[in-house]
């Protein structure tokens, strides 16, 4: 009886620590990154480009993903110039392929070919590349909670590791507590870290298949003045996907 | 010309009924182009206009139906005199007489370029008819390419259609067994290639055969039944290795092939490249090749080497060439960019700045000069001409 009682009290004692339990910088962004690597997903989408002079760009594409993020496929369907265009990503985007489908040709991209703009816009495919960069490539640290844009976040500072090639030096992310979405990163140019050079914003965040996702994504580039906004027409997880969509075979259809 | 118009009208007309039917997506684009070129203190233009127009159906998962018909005009300086680009000491070797034949005319024509259907088994796809063959890892050139030779100054555009059967054996996930038929008027004369793709760590290789008769021409020599120049025709048989991946954070990529001919001296090509992409988006690449075929001194270029040459029979007349290129987004919608081709051999260059502007989502311009700056008789001779051109590309 004494046993259980004592067991109660300590339970008691370290109830509002269970609760409140201060997660660190690195536990919150191994949830963002989980968050992030669903087993499998397929995606529509739509991206928009406004250059600094106000003309906008439009793109939709397809995409399909396999082994948390390890295996990527997109599909270009619009505009008419870049129809059929696809690139396949696999081992994390380490080994990459773009086919083109007027001369039928396909070419072995090395990784430096992730720091190019994704067709022109804001995002380099380094940017929408998935896989463990978040915990691979910098380090986190926990600074002190803020709300943004309406929500109580964790905010963190991930920090370039020493041996890492990313394109940047550092970023600062709120991620929200409820559901480990980072609805606001910024960027910070890579040999100058004060020097903030773009910012992302998620916005629309809906549950799918069980999963908090954000339908519309804004990447400003304080650099140029542009941005691109990413806007998801059709999202599913963990679907049935063979791994033989991830072929040459497959990038060819 | 009215027959190639009525051709046109029912082209569309069978495009239009067939997008009408479910499944036929029909797309391409519009191209309208002026090119010039200062010779001898003159400046002349050529302007041409394609139409290409693409269709596409999947009639079902495992059938596919692809083709494209090319209408081509032509505008401007339409006949061009070779000799007027070539040494004097290379316009000596023309036979007396025969001048009026080294005159290249661009004549309007239209064309099926690709048409396909590819079957997709569970084991294989099989591809019969009109279509691209794209071989080897080079950038500007490709030693195992026999069917097609780049545009030097213009290497990613589109290349014709052959005629093949294509067999595609994937041998699990990262290998690929292809074999190859392009038939000519017998079994003999007809192209043959076996290829084996794989992957080993991070870097892609292939492995290639190939037989094909070589149709080169004699140009000092006519040929009295077809009053064009002597057809050279020769087997050649090729063995290929190319590969693909990184090194160091670099891009590279080599592609080596041996060459053994039925009359002529054996050959070799090699290229050998590397790339890459700085943090602030700009892209470099330098690429070398080697063809053994091509002369070492440039007084030994002779008439055949130079029209072998500009008819595209031959991939160079100089055997060692380097090629590099450098990129950069001037802007969102602008990347200006050079390029510059060095022989190694005759020690003359061409300058190539190039610019390509996203005018709208469909519409692109691109433009480039070429300078160059080599003596006359060398390979980037300024006798070949400064010039330039600019290309506006309307895509549907």
């Amino acid at each position: 009886m004494k046993r259980i009682l004592i067991s109660g009290l300590v339970l008691l004692l370290m109830a509002p620590g269970l609760f409140s339990q201060e997660l660190t910088g690195e536990e919150i962004i191994r949830k963002v990154n989980d968050l992030f690597n669903v087993d499998t997903s397929y995606g529509k989408s739509k991206m928009t480009i406004t250059t600094s002079s106000g003309q906008k760009r439009t793109f939709i594409s397809e995409s399909w993903s396999k082994d948390k993020g390890e295996k990527n496929l997109v599909r270009y369907l619009e505009p008419a110039r870049v129809k059929g265009q696809a690139v396949l990503m696999l081992n994390n985007a380490d080994d990459i392929w773009m086919f083109f489908p007027r001369t039928q040709r396909i070419r072995k991209l090395a990784t430096h070919a992730k720091k190019q703009k994704m067709q022109g816009s804001d995002f380099s495919y380094e940017d929408m590349g998935s896989g463990d960069a978040f915990i691979e490539d910098f380090t986190s640290k926990r600074l002190k909670d803020e709300k943004m844009e309406g929500n109580d976040c964790y905010k963190l500072e991930l920090t370039r590791k020493p041996d890492s090639d990313m394109s940047y030096s550092r970023m600062i992310m709120w991620v929200i507590k409820e559901n480990f979405v980072p609805i606001v990163i910024d960027y910070y140019d890579e040999d100058d870290p004060s020097y903030h050079e773009k910012k992302l914003t998620q916005s629309d965040i809906r549950v799918i298949d069980g999963i908090p996702t954000a339908m519309k994504v804004v990447m400003l580039n304080k650099n140029d003045n542009t941005q691109t906004e990413m806007e998801l027409l059709e999202v599913k997880f963990n679907i049935p996907l063979d791994d033989k969509m991830f072929t040459e075979r497959e990038l060819k259809k | 010309m009215k027959k190639g118009f009525i051709f046109l009208l029912f082209i569309f007309i069978s495009f239009l009924s067939l997008q009408a039917q479910e499944g036929v997506d029909i797309f391409g684009y519009f191209e309208t182009q002026a090119s010039g070129a200062k010779i001898q203190d003159e400046f002349l233009f050529l302007y041409s206009n394609k139409l290409r127009v693409d269709l596409k159906s999947s009639l079902s998962s495992k059938v596919t139906f692809a083709a494209n018909f090319d209408y081509l005009t032509y505008h401007g300086k339409t006949e061009w005199n070779i000799l007027d680009f070539l040494s004097d000491d290379v316009v000596a070797e023309v036979p007396p007489g025969m001048e009026a034949f080294y005159v290249l005319p661009f004549e309007n024509r239209h064309f099926l370029d690709n048409a396909y259907i590819k079957l997709s088994f569970k084991l294989f796809d099989l591809t019969a008819g009109k279509q691209q063959i794209s071989l080897g890892t080079g950038y500007v050139w490709n030693p195992i390419d026999v069917f097609n030779i780049k545009e030097l100054f213009d290497p990613t555009y589109e290349q014709p259609g052959h005629n093949a059967i294509r067999l595609d054996v994937p041998l699990g996930s990262t290998s690929t067994f292809t074999a190859l038929f392009s038939p000519e008027d017998n079994w003999q004369n007809s192209a043959k290639l076996a290829q084996l793709k794989g992957r080993i760590s991070h870097f892609d290789y292939a492995l290639t055969a190939i037989e094909k008769v070589w149709r080169f021409h004699d140009y000092t020599q006519i040929d009295p039944e077809t009053s064009y120049f002597l057809e050279l025709p020769e087997k050649r048989k090729l063995l290929g290795a190319s590969t693909a991946g990184e090194l160091f954070g670099l891009g590279v990529w080599a592609e080596y092939a041996y060459n053994w001919m039925e009359i002529s001296e054996d050959f070799y090509e090699l290229v050998v490249g590397t790339d890459y992409t700085f943090n602030f988006q700009t892209y470099l690449m330098i690429e070398y090749y080697r063809n053994t075929l091509g002369k070492t001194d440039y007084t030994q270029y002779s008439l055949n080497d130079w029209m072998r040459s500009l008819a595209m029979e031959q991939k160079s007349i100089t055997r060692d060439q380097v090629y590099a290129f450098i990129q950069h987004p001037a802007t969102d919608l602008l990347n200006v960019g050079v390029s510059t081709i060095y022989s190694l051999s005759d020690k003359s260059m061409a300058l190539v700045p190039t610019l390509n502007y996203s005018f709208s989502d469909n519409v692109e311009i691109f433009a480039y000069l070429n300078l160059n700056f080599g003596s006359e008789g060398k390979v980037f001779s300024k006798k070949m001409g400064n010039g330039g051109l600019v290309r506006v590309r309307v895509y549907f």
